[in-house]
């Protein structure tokens, strides 16, 4: 049951993002789920809740990945964006890939944590259909 | 020509509130669910939205400031009325903090507008009022801005079709607020604190175009949400009056000659007698006596210690579902909780007699700031059982005195319409009891003293002490006797 609900919210990044891809569009691909997700979540929390979640989300991942750490600001604002991208952009694609997908799978427990699977998944069902969508635009053998 | 507009009611799905709201929600109604902090507004609101919206009539819920949305949804999913599958179809959550921090209820009311205009709901749900109000604070003109952001609110949900629920913290209700005007509805939840026990209460004080019942009302806030205990007499049917000659079997062999044939159907008997007497055993007896009849019966367990576990038929007939019981450990129980689950056992069961042991205990069990009206609400819990056509024996703990004869603590005797009382009483040198048949109303009965034991099978009636007189002094003296000396 875990592995399977980890696999259909870790599938976003993997479906955003070609095998053979490199660093940049990787970033890319985390940068564009990442507003979906805060598309599909601002309404319910509001902004200042979303980028609460997500500096967790960076704070736990940060301990893995330590070239994360910049992206923790303190003020309350919402996330960089730009950074993130930055960031991910100067990585080597596999760890680039690997960080990317620990992120949202840490996010995806944090938010489970709070309020439970079902309606985390459900929340979320837009940013993830979004990103089934977007599949076949980045997938080269389609 | 005059053809009135109908005003269509929602049902609510919140037990006990359609009737307290005086027959549902009116639709297009405009709201103000109100209390102080955890006195379950939220979930109110919650438990209302979740049954009443659907795909085609959804619900929109603002969340404003105070409690954040992920820890509200995180403590609301736990209700049994929290139905994932609902959120983003027929219930969508939208957050205003963003709106309401900047202090600018213009712009609070512009967010609203867009929204309703995007989704057009049939509910409106904005929580908390209060923090709207709050964050307007501070710009001097606080009563005029909020004057104007309620009207135009309000104008806003009506012409939209929207009925509207407001959430809101609010200490005092003779704040002259301008919400209390412009709603066409005020529910008030109330808590308060007697000792180590908390009792949760609803009132409707206002609710346009509707017979609303007016005071008070218990409810209690389980895994299944919100529970109103309307008093027991608006909410049942009254059964159809039975013959006085419909008698019921005490199930004692002797009693039922000496009440003309048992007890009336339909009636109530309060057992009144002191600790030890037997009563228990004798309202038991009256149940198996049914139970043997092909009836069924509820018995409501106050005793600290329940006896049943001695009384084999009785815990037979309990184990095989012919008795139902009602017990309640909660320490602010109210009096329309226990008539609540005794309808609900007795619709069950279609149950015809029911026994509530004893009223000592009932009375303990009752919430500090329910006692205070114990009598009235007993008369109303007594009228509701007979009113569902069950039969009802109450056994009720005596202080033996000898000096007066009593039957009750609480003045229940006039309003039952049958009375036992058990006595103890001394003759030589031993304890022995004593049962007489005080009232049956509107029949004939015993007025003999006989005498009964208790032992394994029961309760068996013995013979009048008929050479005994001033048995209820406690003291009874031998007459047409010479008393045979002891001394010699």
């Amino acid at each position: 049951m875990d592995s399977q609900e980890s696999s259909r919210l870790t599938a976003p990044l993997a479906h955003r993002v070609a095998e053979d891809a490199d660093s940049h569009q990787i970033a890319a691909a985390i940068n564009a789920l990442w507003t979906d997700i805060e598309a599909a979540l601002q309404p319910i929390v509001g902004s200042r809740g979303v980028a609460a979640l997500f500096k967790r989300t960076l704070h736990l991942a940060a301990a893995r990945h330590p070239w994360l750490a910049p992206l923790k600001p303190g003020n309350d604002d919402a996330v960089d964006l730009g950074q993130l991208t930055a960031l991910f952009t100067a990585q080597q694609p596999a760890l680039a890939r690997e960080a990317g997908s620990a992120l949202f799978e840490i996010f995806r427990e944090l938010l489970a944590t709070l309020i439970g699977t079902p309606l985390s998944e459900r929340l979320l069902q837009t940013a993830w259909s979004n990103s089934s969508r977007a599949a076949p635009a980045q997938d080269p053998k389609s | 020509m005059t053809s009135k507009v109908t005003i269509n009611s929602l049902s609510t799905g919140v037990p006990g509130l359609d009737d307290l709201l005086g027959g549902g929600l009116p639709e297009f109604s405009f709201n103000l669910i109100a209390g102080q902090p955890g006195c379950g507004k939220t979930t109110l609101a919650h438990q209302i939205m979740f049954s009443l919206a659907t795909e085609a009539r959804p619900a929109l819920y603002f969340t404003v400031l105070g409690e954040p949305p992920l820890k509200m949804l995180r403590y609301q999913q736990q209700f049994a009325f929290f139905n994932h599958d609902a959120i983003n179809r027929s219930v969508r959550f939208v957050n205003l903090c963003d709106e309401a921090m900047a202090g600018d209820l213009d712009r609070v009311l512009a967010r609203i507008t867009e929204e309703v205009a995007a989704h057009e709901p049939a509910l409106v749900f904005v929580d908390s009022f209060r923090s709207v109000v709050l964050a307007t604070q501070g710009d001097g003109n606080t009563h005029n801005h909020l004057q104007r952001f309620m009207q135009q609110l309000g104008m806003l949900m009506t012409s939209w079709q929207a009925t509207t629920f407001l959430i809101g913290e609010y200490f005092t209700d003779s704040d002259a607020n301008p919400v209390f005007t412009v709603a066409d509805g005020l529910i008030w939840l109330r808590q308060s604190v007697q000792r180590n026990a908390m009792v949760r209460k609803m009132e409707i004080m206002k609710m346009r175009g509707q017979p609303s019942l007016p005071g008070l009302h218990a409810f209690r806030i389980t895994e299944d949400g919100v529970k109103i205990f309307v008093p027991a007499a608006n909410s049942l049917i009254s059964a159809p009056p039975y013959a006085i000659d419909d008698r019921a079997s005490m199930g004692v062999p002797g009693l039922d000659e000496m009440m003309n044939g048992g007890l009336p159907r339909g009636y109530s008997l309060l057992l009144a007698g002191p600790s030890g007497s037997g009563k228990s055993i004798l309202a038991a007896a009256f149940l198996n006596a049914g139970v043997r009849n092909g009836e069924t019966g509820v018995i409501a367990a106050f005793e600290r210690r329940p006896n049943r576990a001695h009384n084999k038929e009785l815990a037979q007939n309990i184990e095989q579902g012919r008795i139902g019981v009602v017990e309640s450990d909660a320490a602010d129980v109210s009096i329309e909780e226990v008539m609540h689950l005794l309808a609900q056992e007795i619709r069950r069961l279609k149950a015809s007699r029911v026994v509530i042991d004893s009223l000592s205990g009932f009375e303990l069990a009752l919430g500090p700031s329910f006692k205070d009206d114990f009598r009235e609400s007993l008369l109303r819990l007594v009228a509701a059982l007979t009113g569902l056509g069950a039969t009802v024996v109450m056994t009720s703990e005596l202080e033996d005195r000898y000096t007066d004869l009593r039957f009750s603590p609480y003045g229940t005797a006039f309003m039952t319409d049958a009375i036992i009382v058990q006595r103890y009483i001394e003759v030589e040198s031993r304890l022995r009891r004593v049962m007489a048949v005080v009232k049956v109303r509107d029949s004939a009965h015993s007025d003999e003293l006989r005498e009964y034991s208790v032992d394994d099978s029961g309760i068996r009636i013995g013979t009048l002490l008929a050479d005994q007189e001033g048995l209820l002094g406690g003291r009874p003296a031998t007459r047409h006797r010479t008393v045979p000396a002891i001394e010699a």
